[in-house]
């Protein structure tokens, strides 16, 4: 997570770096609510955010703070990567492909209406449904119909529902897939924004919806979302699962991480987050004050594949060899990040950690041998990533690294923007090893899998290598119900890229955020990111 | 020719120059490189239909002097457009303009007050050392780039000393308002205060001035109303067309200061690529800067008789 500096929030937003997941029940324990009933002045916490434009979970890129506070996930998934459920009372399958899940009964949205598996089924045709152009409708792009609603070249669809979602009755319905696949739980989980259901009548008229949303979570929208004004939720006190803590949280928007930090630093504002250059300095700052959570977020290196200087895969690892993530860490990142060990986060459910061995550690000697059996490199190996992230101390680290250890010509150069970064990856340009990283919405092998090595998978491009063999054994993986069975199947995967070594495996990424003085613990979740919800006050509220 | 007919002759000039403006912006955006569509999701794309479904609603897919045509077209009918997230852009930019101009007004005044006192100052001494540390105070306030400023300053008087909040605007005018105002108004206060120095020091050689003292009159009728008025011109006009670059020039501190005003939204729109808010935003502020410069040039008649518009 290259979450930055000065100006660079913007930037942040647009890179949908999303770890403004927030939170939902699910974890119980630490329910110290005070609860309404005293006379004090309601307890706000102030957390950063960025105007999101969209608040609805369909289309927000941005405002998954928010989502995670108004509306309740089916499923959790905590920060030890154990799933429960919150929505749903159940989520079951035969096959892995027909899924049937069952609502929790009594469940009201916050308009008081009660929460149908209608409601469910409506509202993810409103997502999928293409000329909707949700932004998220992404995440349901597995459920049989999803193309009929989504034609190729932009025909406008014949049918506005999929077919493979059924209601069973007020309480249930079934999902079918496209294929087996065993994480389909994992992907109901909190990250995943599109799966949260809308009321009857939300999809009538969306701009108003988008307005005033009314979701079936922990906290309530007050008043009417106004563009670039902070937006308040309190307690929805019919609310059936783990209550919040706080009486109100208050999202206010900064468009300046720098300044957001000097506020938490001045004590106007409870929780925001740090980008990965400002955590040396962070850590001075505020010392047990700023949290670094393990995320569902690695970082890679990409190889430009298609330069023919890249074929040989002895250069591919010598160039892993000859980084030294140790030193990067303790220089860049504080000591807070982890070189990766595997292809996925440590984080992520049966993830083969070490799998890469003396791949991913530093060896000069090795290093500087293979690239000699090889046949050396010619010409400047220049290292590509986007501008104005925050990330130029990194790479130019990187680059120094592969010089001095290589003995080759090597240089860092940064884009303008993101968008120009973004466009050049996906059209094979990158004139060098290049930026490549992926955070999981849902904490699973398959997410980061797919994301890197399938064709459309998310991370287009970010390894530019599409693996007939690495494709079905993923298929053959996510096939799997049982998590041991799956996890030796991913790992039979990443051992398949591990022979072919594509790209580089760099760091696991931990997602940083300052708390004020008022701030006693900042819970988080598998996501990597804050869970608002169950923040624990210095005061005892 | 008349004052009407000059005015007249401003005002098309406007014309022509707010058509080739908006054009080059237009243009200019057009050209950045990468594809906003694509970028929207950030590093998560958005599948094919909505990317296309996006493009054929904000016309992306026509050519770009169609796309220009049809903004003119929207703009007859007061409309600004929209952004990426389907928001109003003449919307937008209602809300977030009392912002910046509170926050340039608060500069502009701050920048009379306090350059015009010290010009004052340093041109009633000139060569002696009062005047020596106002001229090197100038010279290092207008070599600190503005970021540096705003951040040293949100973090002495902000963070460290709390006269100010650090950042927001939930204090109101003035107290938000003041740090970021004084921030701003450091680079034209240099200059008003340097001008004036040199126009006062000017002044109080001239002979009509010396036919004053030789009258008698009281140091104060000699410089508070001779003197003074004299040497407001250039100043005068200098502050007017400052007003312009102040209303423009925002962009950083509104940043740094989390004030919700029309730079800032200028800013996030050009990393988003949005055609339509950058054009609207940089066009009001092109349009306030004409339209100020046009008032000071009909006001420099009012001030100096001799000046006519011929």
């Amino acid at each position: 997570m290259s979450r930055t500096r000065a100006r660079t929030k913007v930037a942040a937003a647009a890179l949908g770096l999303t770890f403004m997941l927030t939170a939902c029940s699910g974890g119980s324990g630490s329910t110290s609510s005070t609860g309404g009933a005293t006379n004090a002045a309601p307890v706000t916490l102030r957390v950063q955010s960025t105007d999101p434009g969209y608040l609805i979970p369909g289309r927000n890129t941005v405002a998954y703070d928010f989502d995670m506070a108004v509306w309740a996930p089916l499923t959790w998934i905590d920060d030890s990567g154990k799933l429960t459920y919150v929505a749903a009372d159940s989520v079951t399958s035969d096959d892995a492909t027909t899924w049937t899940i069952t609502l929790k009964k009594g469940w009201t949205f916050q308009d008081g209406s009660p929460v149908t598996a209608q409601d469910y089924v409506d509202s993810w045709n409103t997502v999928a449904y293409g000329p909707n152009a949700f932004e998220n409708s992404g995440q349901l792009a597995h459920v049989v119909g999803y193309t009929d609603l989504n034609p190729a070249g932009g025909a406008t669809p014949t049918v506005k529902e999929m077919s493979g979602l059924k209601v069973v009755d007020d309480q249930t319905f079934t999902v079918t897939l496209d294929g087996p696949d065993g994480q389909f739980p994992l992907q109901l989980s909190q990250g995943q924004t599109a799966m949260y259901p809308m009321p009857k009548g939300a999809s009538a008229d969306l701009a108003a919806y988008n307005k005033h949303p009314i979701g079936n979570g922990q906290y309530e929208i007050v008043g009417d979302y106004a563009e670039g004004e902070t937006i308040t939720v309190k307690k929805y006190a019919d609310y059936k699962g783990t209550p919040g803590t706080v009486d109100e949280i208050a999202f206010v928007p900064y468009t300046d991480t720098a300044t957001a930090y000097t506020d938490v630093q001045a004590g106007n504002l409870d929780v925001a987050g740090v980008g990965a250059d400002k955590l040396i300095q962070a850590k001075t700052d505020f010392g047990d004050r700023l949290y670094a959570f393990k995320a569902a977020g690695i970082a890679y290196l990409g190889l430009p594949l298609y330069d023919p200087r890249y074929q040989d895969i002895k250069v591919r690892q010598a160039i892993s060899m000859a980084i030294d993530r140790k030193t990067i860490n303790e220089q860049i990142y504080g000591g807070l990040y982890s070189p990766a060990t595997a292809f996925t986060p440590a984080i992520e459910l049966g993830t083969p950690v070490g799998l890469c061995g003396e791949l991913c550690e530093f060896h000069p000697d090795k290093a500087k041998a293979l690239l000699a059996q090889a046949g050396g490199f010619s010409g400047t190996m220049t290292v590509y990533y986007p501008g104005g992230i925050g990330a130029d101390a990194f790479y130019t680290a990187i680059a120094n690294q592969l010089r001095q250890n290589l003995g080759i010509d090597a240089v860092a150069q940064a884009s303008t923007d993101w968008a120009e970064f973004y466009q050049t990856r996906l059209n094979q340009k990158a004139p060098g090893p290049f930026f490549s990283r992926w955070g999981a919405l849902y904490p699973s092998q398959q997410n980061h899998l797919r994301a890197f090595f399938v064709k459309g998978g998310g991370c287009d491009n970010c390894v530019p290598w599409y693996d007939d063999q690495v494709a079905s054994l993923l298929k053959t993986a996510d096939a799997q119900v049982d998590a041991d069975k799956a996890a030796a199947a991913y790992k039979a995967a990443q051992e398949r890229i591990l022979a072919e070594f594509p790209a580089v495996p760099l760091f696991d990424e931990a997602y940083s955020y300052v708390v004020s003085d008022r701030v006693k613990n900042l819970p988080t979740s598998a996501v990597g990111n804050p869970t608002l919800t169950q923040v624990v006050m210095a005061d005892g509220s | 020719m008349s004052a009407t007919r000059y005015t007249l002759r401003r005002l098309a000039e406007l014309l022509l120059v707010f058509l080739g403006v908006t054009l080059l912006i237009y243009l200019a955006v057009f050209a950045l490189p990468g594809d906003p569509i694509a970028a929207l999701g950030g590093d998560r794309p958005l599948p094919a239909s909505v990317q296309a479904a996006l493009r054929v609603r904000y016309h992306l897919d026509e050519p770009v002097l169609q796309q220009y045509l049809r903004y003119l077209g929207g703009l007859l009918h007061g409309d600004l457009g929209q952004n990426f997230a389907g928001q109003s852009v003449a919307a937008k930019m209602a809300v977030r303009w009392p912002t910046t101009i509170a926050l340039a007004l608060t500069a502009w005044g701050i920048e009379i007050v306090v350059g015009v006192g010290l010009g004052l100052y340093a041109g009633l001494r000139p060569g002696r050392l009062g005047d020596r540390v106002v001229l090197a105070g100038t010279i290092l306030a207008t070599s600190i780039p503005v970021f540096v400023l705003a951040v040293s300053a949100q973090l002495l008087f902000g963070l460290h000393l709390g006269w100010f909040p650090v950042a927001g605007d939930d204090a109101g005018w003035p107290m938000a308002y003041l740090l970021p105002g004084a921030v701003i108004a450091v680079f034209g206060l240099a200059s008003v205060a340097r001008l004036m120095r040199g126009s006062v020091a000017e002044t109080m050689r001239s002979d009509h001035v010396r036919a004053l003292w030789a009258k008698g009159l009281t140091p104060r009728q000699v410089v508070g109303i001779h003197v003074l008025r004299s040497s407001a011109i250039p100043v005068t006009t200098f502050l007017a067309i400052d007003l312009g670059y102040l209303l423009g020039g925002t962009v950083v501190v509104e940043g740094v200061f989390n004030l919700p005003g029309v730079g800032n939204l200028l800013f996030q729109a050009i990393r988003a690529h949005e055609g339509p808010t950058v054009v609207g935003v940089a066009t009001s502020l092109i349009l306030v800067f004409l339209v100020v410069n046009v008032l000071v040039d009909l006001l420099h008649s009012v001030l100096d008789p001799r000046i006519r518009h011929v």
